[in-house]
Protein backbone atom coordinates (compact mmCIF):
# COMPACT_ATOMS: atom_id res chain seq x y z
CA UNK A 1 0.00 0.00 0.00
CA UNK A 2 1.37 3.46 -0.72
CA UNK A 3 -0.83 5.84 0.59
CA UNK A 4 -3.17 5.47 4.21
CA UNK A 5 -5.34 7.66 5.71
CA UNK A 6 -6.59 7.85 9.10
CA UNK A 7 -9.93 9.49 10.75
CA UNK A 8 -9.15 12.22 8.08
CA UNK A 9 -11.55 15.29 8.53
CA UNK A 10 -11.16 18.58 6.58
CA UNK A 11 -12.97 21.83 6.77
CA UNK A 12 -13.29 24.79 5.05
CA UNK A 13 -13.84 27.31 7.99
CA UNK A 14 -16.89 25.98 9.81
CA UNK A 15 -17.62 23.95 7.01
CA UNK A 16 -16.95 19.92 7.48
CA UNK A 17 -16.09 18.73 3.60
CA UNK A 18 -14.32 15.26 4.96
CA UNK A 19 -15.67 13.05 7.00
CA UNK A 20 -13.95 10.50 9.29
CA UNK A 21 -11.85 9.00 5.45
CA UNK A 22 -10.45 6.17 6.00
CA UNK A 23 -9.08 4.48 3.01
CA UNK A 24 -5.83 2.56 1.59
CA UNK A 25 -4.70 2.80 -1.64
CA UNK A 26 -2.50 0.44 -3.47
CA UNK A 27 0.59 1.10 -5.39
CA UNK A 28 0.46 0.76 -9.42
CA UNK A 29 -3.43 0.08 -10.02
CA UNK A 30 -5.97 2.97 -10.77
CA UNK A 31 -7.92 3.90 -7.81
CA UNK A 32 -11.01 5.94 -8.70
CA UNK A 33 -13.24 8.18 -7.06
CA UNK A 34 -16.82 9.12 -7.87
CA UNK A 35 -19.41 10.94 -6.35
CA UNK A 36 -21.97 13.72 -7.26
CA UNK A 37 -20.87 17.32 -7.17
CA UNK A 38 -19.71 18.20 -4.07
CA UNK A 39 -19.14 15.33 -2.37
CA UNK A 40 -16.12 16.07 -1.57
CA UNK A 41 -13.54 13.36 -3.28
CA UNK A 42 -11.74 16.63 -5.07
CA UNK A 43 -11.12 17.64 -1.94
CA UNK A 44 -9.73 14.25 -1.20
CA UNK A 45 -8.05 14.23 -3.95
CA UNK A 46 -6.12 17.30 -3.40
CA UNK A 47 -5.21 16.07 0.25
CA UNK A 48 -2.48 13.81 -1.09
CA UNK A 49 -0.88 16.47 -2.51
CA UNK A 50 -1.40 19.15 -0.08
CA UNK A 51 -2.74 21.59 -2.37
CA UNK A 52 -6.08 22.22 -0.26
CA UNK A 53 -2.92 24.28 1.90
CA UNK A 54 -3.38 26.97 -0.59
CA UNK A 55 -7.18 27.72 0.42
CA UNK A 56 -7.76 30.06 2.91
CA UNK A 57 -9.48 28.58 6.22
CA UNK A 58 -8.61 24.66 5.53
CA UNK A 59 -8.39 22.66 8.84
CA UNK A 60 -7.41 19.10 8.55
CA UNK A 61 -7.27 16.65 11.42
CA UNK A 62 -6.21 13.31 11.57
CA UNK A 63 -2.96 11.64 9.33
CA UNK A 64 -2.34 10.88 6.07
CA UNK A 65 0.65 8.47 5.01
CA UNK A 66 2.44 8.49 1.85
CA UNK A 67 4.97 4.91 2.27
CA UNK A 68 4.65 5.36 6.11
CA UNK A 69 5.33 8.92 6.19
CA UNK A 70 2.85 11.43 7.43
CA UNK A 71 2.91 14.03 5.21
CA UNK A 72 1.13 16.69 7.22
CA UNK A 73 4.05 16.42 9.51
CA UNK A 74 5.87 19.80 9.86
CA UNK A 75 8.75 18.39 9.09
CA UNK A 76 7.59 17.15 5.94
CA UNK A 77 9.57 18.68 2.64
CA UNK A 78 6.70 19.72 0.58
CA UNK A 79 8.71 20.38 -2.65
CA UNK A 80 9.18 16.77 -2.73
CA UNK A 81 6.08 15.68 -2.04
CA UNK A 82 4.40 17.74 -4.74
CA UNK A 83 7.54 16.16 -7.18
CA UNK A 84 6.59 13.10 -5.85
CA UNK A 85 2.74 13.33 -6.09
CA UNK A 86 1.87 15.20 -9.34
CA UNK A 87 -1.65 16.14 -10.64
CA UNK A 88 -3.20 16.54 -13.78
CA UNK A 89 -6.61 18.83 -14.11
CA UNK A 90 -9.89 19.47 -15.58
CA UNK A 91 -8.33 21.63 -18.40
CA UNK A 92 -5.05 20.93 -20.18
CA UNK A 93 -2.98 23.62 -18.73
CA UNK A 94 0.22 23.36 -20.93
CA UNK A 95 2.18 27.01 -20.36
CA UNK A 96 2.75 29.35 -23.53
CA UNK A 97 5.75 27.26 -24.17
CA UNK A 98 7.16 25.35 -26.75
CA UNK A 99 6.30 21.80 -26.27
CA UNK A 100 9.76 20.85 -25.19
CA UNK A 101 10.12 23.73 -22.88
CA UNK A 102 6.96 22.65 -21.21
CA UNK A 103 8.21 19.25 -20.52
CA UNK A 104 11.86 20.28 -19.53
CA UNK A 105 10.17 23.03 -17.42
CA UNK A 106 10.05 20.85 -14.37
CA UNK A 107 13.76 19.50 -14.81
CA UNK A 108 15.09 22.42 -15.32
CA UNK A 109 13.09 23.93 -11.73
CA UNK A 110 15.31 20.63 -10.18
CA UNK A 111 18.57 22.48 -11.50
CA UNK A 112 18.97 20.29 -14.82
CA UNK A 113 20.50 22.25 -17.68
CA UNK A 114 22.47 19.81 -19.50
CA UNK A 115 20.59 20.22 -23.41
CA UNK A 116 21.39 16.07 -23.63
CA UNK A 117 20.03 15.36 -20.59
CA UNK A 118 16.90 17.23 -20.92
CA UNK A 119 16.51 16.22 -24.42
CA UNK A 120 16.53 12.77 -23.08
CA UNK A 121 14.30 13.34 -20.47
CA UNK A 122 11.76 15.25 -23.30
CA UNK A 123 12.17 12.38 -25.57
CA UNK A 124 10.97 9.91 -22.60
CA UNK A 125 8.23 11.52 -21.19
CA UNK A 126 6.61 12.14 -24.67
CA UNK A 127 7.01 8.58 -25.74
CA UNK A 128 5.44 7.54 -22.14
CA UNK A 129 2.44 9.65 -23.51
CA UNK A 130 2.48 8.36 -26.92
CA UNK A 131 3.26 11.73 -28.06
CA UNK A 132 6.85 11.62 -29.08
CA UNK A 133 6.65 9.74 -32.93
CA UNK A 134 3.91 12.61 -33.73
CA UNK A 135 5.84 15.63 -31.46
CA UNK A 136 9.60 14.52 -32.68
CA UNK A 137 9.43 17.21 -35.28
CA UNK A 138 8.27 20.11 -33.74
CA UNK A 139 9.10 19.94 -30.31
CA UNK A 140 9.81 23.78 -30.45
CA UNK A 141 6.27 24.30 -31.86
CA UNK A 142 3.35 26.05 -29.59
CA UNK A 143 2.19 23.87 -26.79
CA UNK A 144 -0.91 25.61 -27.13
CA UNK A 145 -1.06 24.82 -30.71
CA UNK A 146 -2.09 21.05 -29.85
CA UNK A 147 -5.71 19.86 -29.57
CA UNK A 148 -7.24 19.86 -26.29
CA UNK A 149 -6.38 15.77 -25.58
CA UNK A 150 -2.62 16.23 -26.94
CA UNK A 151 -2.37 18.89 -24.56
CA UNK A 152 -3.74 16.89 -22.04
CA UNK A 153 -1.23 14.23 -23.04
CA UNK A 154 1.72 16.76 -22.42
CA UNK A 155 0.36 17.48 -19.17
CA UNK A 156 0.99 14.08 -17.98
CA UNK A 157 4.33 13.81 -20.05
CA UNK A 158 5.43 17.30 -18.03
CA UNK A 159 4.79 15.32 -14.48
CA UNK A 160 6.78 12.21 -15.78
CA UNK A 161 9.27 14.89 -16.83
CA UNK A 162 10.09 14.69 -12.79
CA UNK A 163 9.40 11.36 -12.24
CA UNK A 164 6.42 11.37 -9.79
CA UNK A 165 5.44 8.22 -7.62
CA UNK A 166 2.06 9.25 -7.59
CA UNK A 167 -0.56 10.64 -10.38
CA UNK A 168 -3.39 12.19 -9.45
CA UNK A 169 -5.86 12.79 -12.05
CA UNK A 170 -9.26 15.75 -11.39
CA UNK A 171 -11.53 15.21 -14.21
CA UNK A 172 -8.70 14.38 -16.87
CA UNK A 173 -11.27 14.02 -19.72
CA UNK A 174 -13.93 16.33 -18.61
CA UNK A 175 -12.57 18.89 -21.79
CA UNK A 176 -12.60 16.29 -23.84
CA UNK A 177 -14.81 14.69 -26.75
CA UNK A 178 -15.09 10.74 -26.88
CA UNK A 179 -12.73 9.72 -28.88
CA UNK A 180 -9.64 11.74 -26.87
CA UNK A 181 -11.11 10.53 -23.69
CA UNK A 182 -10.54 6.71 -24.83
CA UNK A 183 -7.30 7.30 -25.40
CA UNK A 184 -6.36 9.15 -21.91
CA UNK A 185 -8.08 5.81 -20.34
CA UNK A 186 -5.86 3.59 -22.41
CA UNK A 187 -3.16 5.99 -21.71
CA UNK A 188 -3.79 5.53 -17.77
CA UNK A 189 -3.74 2.03 -18.22
CA UNK A 190 -0.29 1.69 -19.61
CA UNK A 191 1.15 3.85 -16.77
CA UNK A 192 -0.59 2.00 -14.16
CA UNK A 193 2.21 -0.58 -14.63
CA UNK A 194 5.00 2.16 -13.76
CA UNK A 195 2.77 4.53 -11.29
CA UNK A 196 0.14 4.63 -9.05
CA UNK A 197 -3.15 6.71 -10.28
CA UNK A 198 -6.23 8.11 -8.27
CA UNK A 199 -8.41 9.80 -10.68
CA UNK A 200 -11.81 12.05 -9.46
CA UNK A 201 -14.22 11.38 -11.99
CA UNK A 202 -18.22 11.91 -11.98
CA UNK A 203 -18.39 9.77 -15.40
CA UNK A 204 -19.42 6.74 -13.32
CA UNK A 205 -18.31 4.43 -16.52
CA UNK A 206 -15.50 6.01 -17.02
CA UNK A 207 -14.57 4.67 -13.28
CA UNK A 208 -16.35 1.47 -14.08
CA UNK A 209 -14.01 0.56 -17.14
CA UNK A 210 -10.43 1.71 -15.97
CA UNK A 211 -10.04 1.76 -12.02
CA UNK A 212 -9.45 -1.15 -10.28
CA UNK A 213 -10.74 0.10 -7.33
CA UNK A 214 -13.07 2.59 -6.26
CA UNK A 215 -14.19 4.50 -3.18
CA UNK A 216 -17.86 6.01 -3.46
CA UNK A 217 -18.34 9.34 -1.68
CA UNK A 218 -21.34 10.49 -0.35
CA UNK A 219 -21.18 14.31 2.12
CA UNK A 220 -17.81 14.08 2.80
CA UNK A 221 -18.31 10.68 3.82
CA UNK A 222 -16.23 8.02 1.87
CA UNK A 223 -19.63 5.56 1.97
CA UNK A 224 -17.46 2.59 0.34
CA UNK A 225 -14.50 1.33 -1.29
CA UNK A 226 -13.60 -1.55 -2.82
CA UNK A 227 -12.64 -3.36 -6.06
CA UNK A 228 -14.55 -2.23 -9.09
CA UNK A 229 -15.69 -5.69 -10.10
CA UNK A 230 -17.64 -5.47 -6.17
CA UNK A 231 -18.39 -2.09 -6.27
CA UNK A 232 -20.25 -2.53 -9.79
CA UNK A 233 -21.60 -5.74 -9.42
CA UNK A 234 -22.35 -6.14 -5.78
CA UNK A 235 -22.10 -3.03 -3.87
CA UNK A 236 -22.94 -3.34 -0.01
CA UNK A 237 -24.41 -0.11 0.55
CA UNK A 238 -27.68 0.78 -0.23
CA UNK A 239 -26.37 4.63 -1.31
CA UNK A 240 -23.36 3.43 -3.69
CA UNK A 241 -26.25 0.64 -5.36
CA UNK A 242 -28.31 3.93 -6.01
CA UNK A 243 -25.43 6.08 -7.22
CA UNK A 244 -24.10 3.78 -9.30
CA UNK A 245 -27.94 2.61 -11.10
CA UNK A 246 -28.44 6.39 -11.43
CA UNK A 247 -31.43 6.38 -8.89
CA UNK A 248 -30.26 9.79 -7.55
CA UNK A 249 -26.97 11.65 -8.11
CA UNK B 1 -2.51 1.39 -28.25
CA UNK B 2 -4.68 -1.46 -28.41
CA UNK B 3 -8.27 -0.94 -26.74
CA UNK B 4 -7.92 -2.31 -23.05
CA UNK B 5 -11.37 -3.53 -23.17
CA UNK B 6 -10.62 -5.40 -26.80
CA UNK B 7 -7.75 -7.05 -24.87
CA UNK B 8 -10.35 -8.65 -22.03
CA UNK B 9 -12.78 -10.06 -24.91
CA UNK B 10 -10.35 -11.47 -26.10
CA UNK B 11 -9.35 -13.37 -23.14
CA UNK B 12 -12.85 -14.18 -22.66
CA UNK B 13 -12.99 -15.62 -25.92
CA UNK B 14 -9.61 -17.82 -25.23
CA UNK B 15 -11.16 -19.13 -22.11
CA UNK B 16 -14.42 -20.10 -24.23
CA UNK B 17 -12.09 -22.13 -27.04
CA UNK B 18 -9.99 -23.86 -23.80
CA UNK B 19 -13.70 -24.82 -22.06
CA UNK B 20 -14.54 -26.04 -25.60
CA UNK B 21 -11.37 -28.10 -26.27
CA UNK B 22 -11.91 -29.77 -22.78
CA UNK B 23 -15.36 -30.70 -23.29
CA UNK B 24 -14.91 -32.20 -27.28
CA UNK B 25 -12.05 -34.17 -24.96
CA UNK B 26 -14.37 -35.67 -21.98
CA UNK B 27 -17.07 -37.05 -25.05
CA UNK B 28 -14.25 -38.12 -26.85
CA UNK B 29 -13.21 -39.90 -23.97
CA UNK B 30 -16.16 -41.17 -22.47
CA UNK B 31 -17.12 -42.56 -25.97
CA UNK B 32 -13.59 -43.94 -26.23
CA UNK B 33 -13.98 -45.99 -23.13
CA UNK B 34 -17.54 -46.90 -23.99
CA UNK B 35 -15.96 -48.84 -27.11
CA UNK B 36 -13.44 -50.83 -25.03
CA UNK B 37 -15.58 -50.95 -22.18
CA UNK B 38 -13.36 -49.67 -20.31
CA UNK B 39 -14.54 -48.08 -17.03
CA UNK B 40 -11.06 -46.82 -15.44
CA UNK B 41 -11.03 -44.37 -18.27
CA UNK B 42 -14.72 -43.65 -17.96
CA UNK B 43 -13.67 -42.64 -14.66
CA UNK B 44 -11.51 -40.03 -15.72
CA UNK B 45 -14.19 -37.90 -16.80
CA UNK B 46 -15.18 -36.58 -14.04
CA UNK B 47 -12.08 -35.24 -13.78
CA UNK B 48 -12.60 -33.27 -16.84
CA UNK B 49 -15.99 -32.28 -15.79
CA UNK B 50 -14.72 -30.37 -12.66
CA UNK B 51 -12.27 -28.78 -14.66
CA UNK B 52 -15.17 -27.42 -17.23
CA UNK B 53 -17.67 -26.70 -14.63
CA UNK B 54 -14.91 -24.30 -12.97
CA UNK B 55 -14.19 -22.53 -16.40
CA UNK B 56 -18.11 -22.40 -16.74
CA UNK B 57 -18.29 -20.08 -13.47
CA UNK B 58 -14.94 -18.42 -14.32
CA UNK B 59 -16.32 -17.06 -17.69
CA UNK B 60 -19.91 -16.26 -16.64
CA UNK B 61 -17.98 -13.85 -13.90
CA UNK B 62 -15.57 -12.46 -16.32
CA UNK B 63 -18.86 -12.04 -18.97
CA UNK B 64 -20.45 -10.11 -16.02
CA UNK B 65 -17.83 -8.26 -14.99
CA UNK B 66 -17.38 -6.98 -18.20
CA UNK B 67 -21.27 -5.95 -19.19
CA UNK B 68 -21.53 -4.51 -15.66
CA UNK B 69 -17.99 -2.26 -16.21
CA UNK B 70 -17.89 -1.52 -19.82
CA UNK B 71 -22.20 -1.46 -20.56
CA UNK B 72 -21.25 -2.88 -23.86
CA UNK B 73 -23.28 -2.45 -26.92
CA UNK B 74 -23.68 -3.70 -30.79
CA UNK B 75 -21.52 -6.64 -31.40
CA UNK B 76 -19.32 -6.36 -28.17
CA UNK B 77 -22.81 -6.79 -26.39
CA UNK B 78 -23.89 -9.89 -28.56
CA UNK B 79 -20.80 -11.55 -28.10
CA UNK B 80 -21.00 -11.38 -24.10
CA UNK B 81 -24.88 -12.38 -24.35
CA UNK B 82 -23.89 -15.25 -26.59
CA UNK B 83 -21.00 -16.15 -24.50
CA UNK B 84 -22.85 -16.51 -21.69
CA UNK B 85 -25.43 -18.67 -23.40
CA UNK B 86 -22.03 -20.51 -25.27
CA UNK B 87 -21.00 -21.00 -22.01
CA UNK B 88 -23.98 -22.80 -20.06
CA UNK B 89 -24.85 -24.90 -23.56
CA UNK B 90 -20.79 -26.49 -23.67
CA UNK B 91 -21.47 -27.10 -19.50
CA UNK B 92 -24.13 -29.14 -20.24
CA UNK B 93 -22.41 -30.94 -22.99
CA UNK B 94 -20.05 -31.79 -20.15
CA UNK B 95 -22.55 -32.69 -18.15
CA UNK B 96 -23.80 -35.62 -21.11
CA UNK B 97 -20.16 -37.21 -21.45
CA UNK B 98 -19.94 -37.51 -17.62
CA UNK B 99 -23.58 -39.24 -18.65
CA UNK B 100 -22.22 -41.73 -21.37
CA UNK B 101 -19.21 -42.44 -19.16
CA UNK B 102 -21.53 -43.47 -16.62
CA UNK B 103 -22.99 -46.38 -18.82
CA UNK B 104 -19.88 -47.62 -19.42
CA UNK B 105 -20.26 -49.84 -16.03
CA UNK B 106 -23.85 -50.87 -16.95
CA UNK B 107 -22.45 -51.82 -20.35
CA UNK B 108 -19.55 -53.46 -19.26
CA UNK B 109 -21.75 -56.03 -16.57
CA UNK B 110 -24.26 -56.32 -18.62
CA UNK B 111 -24.21 -59.09 -21.43
CA UNK B 112 -22.40 -57.79 -24.46
CA UNK B 113 -24.62 -56.82 -27.09
CA UNK B 114 -21.84 -56.33 -29.79
CA UNK B 115 -21.10 -53.24 -31.52
CA UNK B 116 -24.15 -50.69 -32.38
CA UNK B 117 -22.17 -49.13 -35.36
CA UNK B 118 -24.88 -46.57 -35.55
CA UNK B 119 -24.15 -45.38 -32.15
CA UNK B 120 -20.32 -44.49 -33.32
CA UNK B 121 -21.39 -43.54 -36.87
CA UNK B 122 -23.50 -40.77 -34.57
CA UNK B 123 -20.77 -39.93 -32.41
CA UNK B 124 -18.44 -39.12 -35.23
CA UNK B 125 -21.06 -36.37 -36.78
CA UNK B 126 -21.81 -35.45 -33.31
CA UNK B 127 -18.21 -34.70 -32.41
CA UNK B 128 -17.44 -33.22 -35.71
CA UNK B 129 -20.86 -31.02 -35.37
CA UNK B 130 -19.10 -29.74 -31.95
CA UNK B 131 -15.67 -28.90 -33.74
CA UNK B 132 -17.27 -27.02 -36.03
CA UNK B 133 -19.61 -24.99 -33.94
CA UNK B 134 -16.57 -24.12 -31.89
CA UNK B 135 -14.88 -23.28 -35.37
CA UNK B 136 -17.77 -21.18 -36.56
CA UNK B 137 -17.43 -19.18 -33.26
CA UNK B 138 -13.72 -18.95 -33.42
CA UNK B 139 -13.87 -16.85 -37.04
CA UNK B 140 -17.38 -15.43 -35.97
CA UNK B 141 -18.47 -17.21 -39.77
CA UNK B 142 -22.28 -17.25 -39.85
CA UNK B 143 -22.24 -19.21 -42.94
CA UNK B 144 -20.16 -22.39 -41.72
CA UNK B 145 -22.43 -22.60 -37.88
CA UNK B 146 -25.88 -22.51 -40.42
CA UNK B 147 -24.46 -25.78 -41.81
CA UNK B 148 -23.80 -27.13 -38.57
CA UNK B 149 -27.73 -26.27 -37.81
CA UNK B 150 -28.65 -28.20 -40.78
CA UNK B 151 -26.92 -31.24 -39.74
CA UNK B 152 -28.77 -31.47 -36.47
CA UNK B 153 -31.57 -33.50 -38.09
CA UNK B 154 -29.49 -35.80 -39.65
CA UNK B 155 -28.29 -36.52 -36.24
CA UNK B 156 -32.02 -36.61 -35.04
CA UNK B 157 -32.70 -39.38 -38.04
CA UNK B 158 -29.44 -41.13 -36.31
CA UNK B 159 -31.18 -41.55 -33.28
CA UNK B 160 -34.49 -42.53 -34.17
CA UNK B 161 -33.02 -45.53 -36.22
CA UNK B 162 -30.45 -46.75 -33.02
CA UNK B 163 -33.58 -47.13 -31.19
CA UNK B 164 -35.07 -49.09 -33.36
CA UNK B 165 -32.24 -51.59 -33.97
CA UNK B 166 -31.74 -51.47 -30.23
CA UNK B 167 -35.58 -52.43 -29.60
CA UNK B 168 -34.89 -55.28 -32.22
CA UNK B 169 -32.03 -56.54 -30.28
CA UNK B 170 -34.13 -56.63 -26.67
CA UNK B 171 -37.08 -58.35 -28.51
CA UNK B 172 -34.78 -61.00 -30.17
CA UNK B 173 -32.37 -61.51 -27.12
CA UNK B 174 -34.33 -60.19 -23.74
CA UNK B 175 -30.85 -61.12 -21.92
CA UNK B 176 -29.34 -58.11 -23.79
CA UNK B 177 -31.54 -55.23 -22.86
CA UNK B 178 -29.86 -54.33 -20.03
CA UNK B 179 -27.12 -53.25 -22.50
CA UNK B 180 -29.66 -51.91 -24.89
CA UNK B 181 -30.93 -49.53 -22.52
CA UNK B 182 -27.21 -47.89 -22.15
CA UNK B 183 -26.56 -47.85 -25.53
CA UNK B 184 -30.09 -45.90 -25.74
CA UNK B 185 -29.06 -43.80 -23.02
CA UNK B 186 -26.19 -42.26 -24.92
CA UNK B 187 -28.23 -42.18 -28.36
CA UNK B 188 -30.08 -40.01 -26.60
CA UNK B 189 -27.05 -37.81 -24.41
CA UNK B 190 -25.29 -38.10 -28.42
CA UNK B 191 -28.80 -36.19 -29.76
CA UNK B 192 -28.40 -33.57 -26.72
CA UNK B 193 -25.30 -32.77 -27.90
CA UNK B 194 -26.28 -32.49 -31.03
CA UNK B 195 -28.82 -30.10 -30.30
CA UNK B 196 -26.42 -28.00 -27.65
CA UNK B 197 -23.92 -27.24 -31.37
CA UNK B 198 -26.79 -26.27 -32.94
CA UNK B 199 -27.83 -23.83 -30.12
CA UNK B 200 -24.03 -22.79 -30.01
CA UNK B 201 -23.93 -22.20 -34.00
CA UNK B 202 -27.16 -20.02 -33.73
CA UNK B 203 -25.66 -18.24 -30.90
CA UNK B 204 -22.93 -17.60 -33.19
CA UNK B 205 -25.67 -16.53 -35.95
CA UNK B 206 -26.70 -14.23 -33.45
CA UNK B 207 -23.18 -12.20 -32.98
CA UNK B 208 -21.98 -12.62 -36.01
CA UNK B 209 -25.09 -10.82 -37.82
CA UNK B 210 -27.47 -10.52 -35.20
CA UNK B 211 -30.21 -12.52 -36.71
CA UNK B 212 -32.41 -14.56 -34.11
CA UNK B 213 -32.66 -18.04 -35.48
CA UNK B 214 -33.62 -20.18 -33.64
CA UNK B 215 -37.33 -21.39 -33.07
CA UNK B 216 -37.85 -20.45 -36.96
CA UNK B 217 -37.91 -16.93 -35.51
CA UNK B 218 -37.19 -15.29 -38.93
CA UNK B 219 -39.64 -17.49 -40.57
CA UNK B 220 -42.23 -16.15 -38.28
CA UNK B 221 -41.61 -12.74 -38.86
CA UNK B 222 -42.31 -13.19 -42.42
Amino acid sequence: MIIRTANLNLYYHKFQALQNVNVNIQRNIITGIIGSSGCGKSTLLRVFNRMNDLIEGVGITGSVLIDGEDIYSPMHDLIQLRKRVGMVFQRPNAFPLSIFDNIAYGPRVWSISDKKTLSEIVERSLSAVDLFADLQDKLDSPALGLSAEKQQRLCIARLLAVEPEILLMDEPCSALDPIATGKIEELMIELKKKYTIIIVTHNMQQAARIADEVGFMLLGELVEFGTAKMIFTNPRDRRTFDYISGRFG
Amino acid sequence: MDRHFDEELLHVRRKIVDMAALVEESIAKSLAALKKRNAEMASEICGIDRRIDELEIAIEDMCIELIARHQPVGSDLRFLIGTIKMNNDLERMGDHAVNIAETVQYVKESQDIGQIMNIWAMAEIVIEMLRESVESFIHNDAARAQRVCERDSIVDGMRNETIRILLTHMLEEPEKIGSAIQYMLVAKNLERIADLSTNICEDVIYIAQARVIKHHAEEKKG
